[in-house]
């Protein structure tokens, strides 16, 4: 086993079973519905034509030469595929995710591991390098002879990421599909990491990975990215998809994005929309953004006051909110309206059958069109985590959290 | 302040480009030759409003830098070494606007060894502290001193019929010769259209979220902005010419010579305008040289880069900028240095280096894969090739005489 630098080979000499200098290597493949890491076949540049060597006739590879055990003659011609991925082309210079280090970097070379099987080798891409051993090395190529090459850069700590935390950008679809690009090391990340690494990356990448990713990830990555940013982006994706992802942010955050699109593209999306979440939005549409209905989220758990702890829990299960609007679970009368609070860790340290109502705290609640202001020194005076916005009958209309606070004071 | 509000990043690149240099070569232009050095300002016009349109929208169509495409589709060598000669180049300009910001308030007696530290430091802190923002606007509306050009060439009398004669008229023949005229054609294509420009603009119209749709307008800003450049450039060479060059003042050795081309406009207050135009052009400049030259090597090496990084996670990008501002300052520091002509000279080295520039941007911008539908049309490959072709003859000629 023994490890050699795509940079080493793209250039190399071929030679065939005879001996003799048949070519040079041109491009490297791997196929990735085949095999994640393994090379595929090389394409070599021949005086008549380029033509393609497979492993399984590879002999050696090492340095600036390759040798191959058969002729030259029997060697297929190449003939370009969207199918495979071509390490000089797609890899090679351009920017890829860490996706264990968190953020897009720049591929300076590829290390392939060999190894001897038989009579022919394996070749597999086990990592990419991003420091400076790689940029040396190309740098180096041809000027400094490559044994003194070598011995210079063993002495260069490297940079390499594993493979399989690589996640490639394809920007075309029908190509990443071919190459089974899924991002799925980036969809495990926090959302708010992926934002940070979808802020780094070009206008047609960002497109990819949102066209790519799990709806309900991209929704939470959107709601952590700039304003600016989320428009541009979801004017980008065809309608459709954009709903999707709409549906799944929690309905302040769409309210506020949708809010911010042309009016004829927001109401294309709304009209792609589940009819429930489209009432939701519209409905915070019509409030300014800086009030409280423009901050408050519909999507929270409020039960009749008669209700034991039980039936709340029950609730709790069947909600699909986020989490930071379950931390209070709000009690309702006659006609809806709201008569309590109840901490949720009140409910966690109480039995199944307490009564709500005797666990409620006195409630703080706003009306609709507070200011923003106003709501931040209530959350400060009252220490709040989360705030009640009820209309004019005193019946609840939805919640501020906390988080939302914070947010809304860190951009003015 | 409205028009405030609209200007995009054609408009702020093309103010920055009558920087330091700008204004010394322009001033030393008009006081050395007279008019006879006005018909280069149309094909320069020419040249700048194509390549930096074709700058501009390559950030559009692709939504990458310069340097970003360059590596991606000419590799890691060739980037490696056009981005050591953009950082010799740039290194050459942020000097330039340093011994603009010195010999602005020389003029008022205030020793370099102060001045140019103070400057550096605040450069280098305007960017790091995240204030540059704010303080754009104060630099931009400040430009509006260019306009004083204008009135004062005006004042100044020249001989219009020459002026005009001389920007649509043929060189001299035996101009070719001359080394020190074409040494100033090429500081004057240099100056305009500079290299560092170039990455800047596409950098801007990046981070903007310029997007193809939204193109069009950036156009107009593009355009525009270039033909203002030019105008002030062209009344800048005539009021010199007015000035200077008629009153047999053919040398600039400091600014207090190159400020008289403002006595007919502020009479005794000549100096005291030049120094202040001379002094917001430098600082605005060194602003941005030295942050855009780190961010288009960073990008092109792939180094971590970005202002909201800390010191630590992108070390090469903060140490690059640091030491371009660094040395670039220490370099006035030496006792005896020239200051105009130092900044005449480092805007010759960009007209050296910009057909190199050139050949990439073209190769790029006729891409179809890249570009899609907005691939070069086959005018402004003829004229950004011709502009390639005339500055390597130039330096040719140029190497030979010397």
């Amino acid at each position: 086993m023994s490890l050699v630098a795509l940079s080493e080979l793209l250039g190399a000499t071929v030679r065939d079973a005879t001996g003799a200098v048949r070519g040079r290597v041109r491009e490297i493949a791997v196929a990735p519905q085949d095999h994640p890491t393994r090379i595929a076949f090389l394409v070599v540049r021949t005086p008549d034509g380029e033509r393609v060597l497979q492993p399984d006739a590879l002999k050696a590879a090492a340095g600036s030469s390759v040798r191959a055990a058969s002729e030259a003659a029997s060697w297929p011609r190449y003939s370009p595929s969207d199918g495979v991925l071509l390490l000089k082309r797609d890899l090679l210079d351009q920017q890829i995710i860490d996706v264990h280090g968190r953020k897009v970097v720049r591929v300076n070379d590829v290390e392939l591991e060999c190894t001897p099987i038989n009579s022919h080798l394996l070749l597999d891409v086990i990592a990419v390098d991003v420091g400076a051993r790689g940029a040396i090395r190309r740098l180096s190529k041809g000027v400094v002879p490559s044994f003194t090459l070598r011995a210079l850069l063993a002495r260069i700590p490297p940079r390499a990421i594993p493979w399989q935390f690589v996640d490639l950008i394809e920007t075309d679809p029908a190509r990443r599909v071919k190459l089974k690009i899924a991002y799925e090391g980036l969809s495990k990340l926090h959302p708010a990491d992926i934002a940070d690494i979808v802020e780094d990356l070009p206008p047609a990448e960002r497109e990819a990975v949102f066209e790519t990713i799990d709806e309900e990830v991209a929704a939470e990555t959107l709601e952590e990215l700039d304003p600016d940013v989320q428009v541009s982006i979801v004017e980008s994706l065809d309608k459709d998809r954009a709903a999707d992802i709409v549906e799944e942010m929690d309905p302040d955050a769409a309210a506020d994005l949708l809010g911010d699109l042309p009016e004829e593209q927001s109401g294309e999306i709304l009209k792609e929309m589940q009819p429930e979440e489209r009432r939701e939005i519209a409905q915070l549409l019509e409030f300014g953004e800086h009030t409280a209905a423009g901050r408050m989220t519909t999507e929270f758990i409020a039960v009749d006051e008669t209700a034991v702890v039980d039936d709340a829990i029950e609730s709790l299960k069947r909600f699909d909110g986020s989490a930071e609007a379950v931390a209070t679970i709000y009690l309702t009368g006659p006609n809806h309206k709201l008569v309590g609070v109840v901490p949720l860790v009140k409910i966690a340290i109480s039995s199944p059958a307490t009564q709500l109502s005797s666990l409620s705290d006195p409630y703080v609640a706003c009306a609709p069109d507070t200011p923003e202001s106003e709501v931040a020194a209530l959350f400060d005076k009252y220490n709040l985590i989360t705030l009640a916005v009820v209309d004019e009958h005193g019946r609840i209309a939805g919640i501020i959290t906390a988080d939302d606070v914070i947010s809304m004071l860190r951009n003015g | 302040m409205l028009a405030l509000a609209v200007v995009g990043p054609g408009f702020i690149t093309a103010n920055v480009d009558n920087d330091a240099g700008g204004i010394a070569v322009y001033s030393l232009a008009g006081a050395q030759f007279g008019y006879s050095l006005l018909w280069t300002m149309i094909p320069i016009t020419i040249a700048l409003v194509v390549v930096q349109e074709m700058a501009a929208r390559m950030g559009a169509a692709t939504g990458k830098g310069l340097s970003d495409l360059i590596r991606e589709e000419f590799g890691f060598r060739v980037t490696f070494w056009l981005m050591l000669a953009l950082v010799v180049t740039n290194f050459g300009n942020i000097v330039a606007e340093f011994a603009g910001v010195a010999s602005s308030l020389e003029l008022f007696g205030v020793s370099r060894h102060i001045v140019v530290p103070v400057a550096a430091f605040i450069v280098w802190a305007l960017v790091v502290r995240g204030t540059y923002d704010s303080v754009e606007k104060i630099f931009l509306a400040a430009s509006a001193f260019y306009v004083c050009y204008i009135v004062s060439g005006l004042l100044a009398h020249p001989d219009w019929k020459a002026a005009f004669v001389g920007t649509v008229s043929r060189p001299p023949a035996t101009a070719i010769r001359n080394y020190s005229y074409v040494f100033m054609v090429i500081s004057l294509v240099g100056t305009t259209v500079a290299p560092w420009m170039q990455f800047y603009l596409q950098a801007s119209i990046v981070e903007k979220g310029i997007t193809p749709r939204q193109y069009k307008a950036s156009r107009w800003d593009v355009i525009v902005g270039c033909l203002f450049t030019d105008v002030v450039a062209w009344f800048i060479i005539v009021a010199c010419a007015a000035t200077l060059y008629a009153q047999g003042t053919t040398d600039i050795k400091d600014a207090s010579d190159a400020a008289q081309a403002l006595l007919p406009l502020a009479g005794k207050y000549a100096y005291l305008l030049f120094a202040a135009g001379l002094f917001n052009a430098s600082l605005f400049a060194a602003s941005i040289l030295p942050i855009s030259t780190s961010y288009a090597v960073c990008e092109g090496l792939g180094f971590e880069s970005g202002l909201d990084k800390r010191f630590h996670e992108a070390p090469v990008f903060y140490w690059l900028y640091t030491l371009l501002i660094v040395s670039g300052a220490a370099v006035l520091l030496v006792p005896g240095i020239p200051l105009i002509h130092v900044m005449a000279l480092s805007q010759a080295v960009n007209g050296v280096v910009l057909p190199f520039v050139l050949v990439f941007m073209l190769l790029l911008a006729n891409d179809k894969e890249l570009m899609g539908e907005f691939v070069n049309t086959r005018a402004f490959n003829v004229v950004a090739w011709v502009t390639v072709a005339v500055m390597v003859l130039l330096t040719l000629i140029l190497a030979i005489r010397h």
